[in-house]
C-alpha cells in the first residue's frame, strides 16, 4: 500500500469490523502508522460510546395506553376453532368420559336408525301424518291472520275477484308486511342512537 | 406450530408472535408491544427531546402497525417496520414543530414598537418542571447533547446503526435511502459527534 494516511472510508470500514480482500492491507497499515492507528481508536471509542447508550423506557402504563385503542380482531375461522377447542375437556379421565359418551351416543344413533330403516313403512305413515298435521295448523294460522286483516267481508270477495284478486291482495299484503319490518327496525335504529 | 393454548410467548421468534397476532391472541400484541416499546421509545425520544411527546408518538407508532398486523409479510422483519414507522411519526413531528416555530423577535408584519413587544416569545430561564428535570437528567450528557445537534437524518442512521444495531442494508430499507447515503450519514455523524465531544483529528 503506498504511503499515505487511511482515508475515511477506508477507517470506517476497520471500525466496521469487516473482513474482506481489501482489508488486510488496511490493518497492515494500522500496525505501523500512529496517526492512522489513533484515529481508529478515536472512532472505535466513539462507537463503544454509542453503543453503551440506555434504551429509555416510557411510562408504566404505556402498554395499556396503547392495548386500549388496538384493534384485536380474531378472524371468524379462529373463533369458530376455539369454540370447539374449548368443548373439547383438558383433563385425560374427562376426555375418556367424554369420548366413551360419544362412542356410546354414536352407537344408539346408528342403531337407530338401522331400526327405522327396517320400518321403514311405519316410519313413513307417521311422517306423513305429522305433516298433515303441521300443514292444517299452518293453515289455520294465516287464515287467521288474514281473517284480521282483511276481515270477514274482505274473506268472502276475495274468492269472487278472481286470481287477479287475490293477487293484487296477497302482494298489499305482502307490501304491508315488509313495510312494517322496515318500520320497525328504522324505529330501533333511532332508538340506538338516541342512546349513544 | 406448537398448541398454543400456554405458549411461553418471550421465547418465540418475531414471525410467530405476530401469526399468533393475526389470529386474534390478544397476549400475542402485548408482547410485541413489550418487546420493542423501549428501542422504540428511545429511538423517537433521541430524535424529539420531549417525554410526553415521544409515548405520543410511540403510541401511534405501535397503534399503526398492530391495527395493520393483517398486512405484515413473514419475508420482511418486524423490527424493520416498527422503526419505519417510528422514524417517519418523528420526522413528521419535527418538521411540523419547525413549521410551527414563531419568532423571538417579534411579527415580521408589526409596524409598532407596542405591536413588536406583543408579538415577542420571552426566553428567559424559567423554573423547570419534574418532567423537564427528568429530560435533562436522561439526556443532559454530553453525547446525548452532540447527538441532539446532529441533523434528524444523520441521528436516525447513528441511532439504528450503533444504539440498535442494525446493518446498513437494513437501514437503507427503514429509511428508504440509497446504501451510500446511509454510509455517507453514518460517516458525517460520526465526525460531526467527535468533534462535538473534542476528539476529532486535526
Amino acid at each position: 500500500m503506498e504511503h499515505r494516511h487511511l482515508l475515511p472510508d477506508e477507517i470506517d470500514l476497520l471500525v466496521d469490523g469487516e473482513e474482506g480482500f481489501g482489508v488486510a492491507p488496511l490493518v497492515a497499515h494500522v500496525g505501523q502508522c500512529r496517526a492512522c492507528r489513533a484515529e481508529l481508536e478515536a472512532q472505535q471509542r466513539l462507537v463503544s460510546q454509542l453503543e453503551q447508550l440506555p434504551h429509555h423506557a416510557p411510562a408504566p402504563l404505556f402498554a395499556y395506553g396503547v392495548m386500549s385503542k388496538v384493534r384485536v380482531f380474531e378472524p371468524w375461522h379462529v373463533a369458530a376453532l376455539n369454540t370447539v377447542q374449548r368443548l373439547v375437556p383438558q383433563s385425560r379421565p374427562a376426555r375418556a368420559a367424554a369420548a366413551v359418551m360419544a362412542t356410546s351416543m354414536s352407537v344408539l344413533l346408528t342403531l337407530g336408525t338401522i331400526w327405522m330403516a327396517t320400518r321403514i313403512n311405519g316410519v313413513v305413515v307417521l311422517a306423513a301424518v305429522a305433516l298433515e298435521r303441521a300443514r292444517s295448523a299452518g293453515l289455520q294460522v294465516v287464515s287467521g291472520f288474514v281473517e284480521t286483516t282483511l276481515g270477514q267481508s274482505g274473506i268472502s270477495t276475495l274468492p269472487g275477484s278472481g286470481p287477479a284478486g287475490v293477487t293484487v291482495a296477497a302482494s298489499l299484503l305482502l307490501v304491508a308486511i315488509l313495510g312494517a319490518a322496515f318500520g320497525i327496525r328504522q324505529l330501533a335504529a333511532v332508538s340506538r342512537r338516541r342512546r349513544m | 406450530m406448537a398448541p398454543t393454548r400456554y405458549l411461553d410467548l418471550q421465547n418465540l421468534p418475531d414471525a410467530d408472535v405476530v401469526r399468533l397476532a393475526q389470529r386474534g391472541r390478544e397476549d400475542a400484541f402485548r408482547e410485541l408491544v413489550r418487546r420493542y416499546e423501549r428501542p422504540i421509545f428511545s429511538l423517537i425520544y433521541r430524535m424529539v427531546r420531549d417525554r410526553e411527546t415521544s409515548e405520543d408518538l410511540a403510541q401511534d407508532t405501535f397503534i399503526k402497525v398492530l391495527n395493520h398486523i393483517d398486512r405484515y409479510r413473514p419475508e420482511f422483519r418486524l423490527s424493520s417496520w416498527l422503526f419505519k414507522i417510528a422514524n417517519n411519526v418523528a420526522i413528521d413531528h419535527l418538521r411540523k414543530r419547525q413549521i410551527a416555530t414563531i419568532s423571538i423577535d417579534g411579527s415580521p408584519h408589526a409596524a409598532t414598537a407596542a405591536e413588536v413587544e406583543a408579538t415577542s416569545f420571552d426566553v428567559r430561564a424559567r423554573q423547570e418542571s419534574a418532567l423537564e428535570e427528568m429530560e435533562a437528567r436522561e439526556l443532559g450528557g454530553s453525547i446525548e447533547r452532540a447527538i441532539a445537534d446532529l441533523r434528524p437524518e444523520y441521528r436516525s442512521c447513528i441511532m439504528l446503526r450503533h444504539v440498535e444495531g442494525r446493518s446498513y442494508e437494513e437501514i437503507a430499507t427503514i429509511l428508504d435511502l440509497p446504501l451510500g447515503t446511509v454510509k455517507t450519514y453514518i460517516h458525517r455523524a460520526r465526525h460531526q459527534l467527535r468533534e462535538a465531544l473534542g476528539d476529532a483529528r486535526e
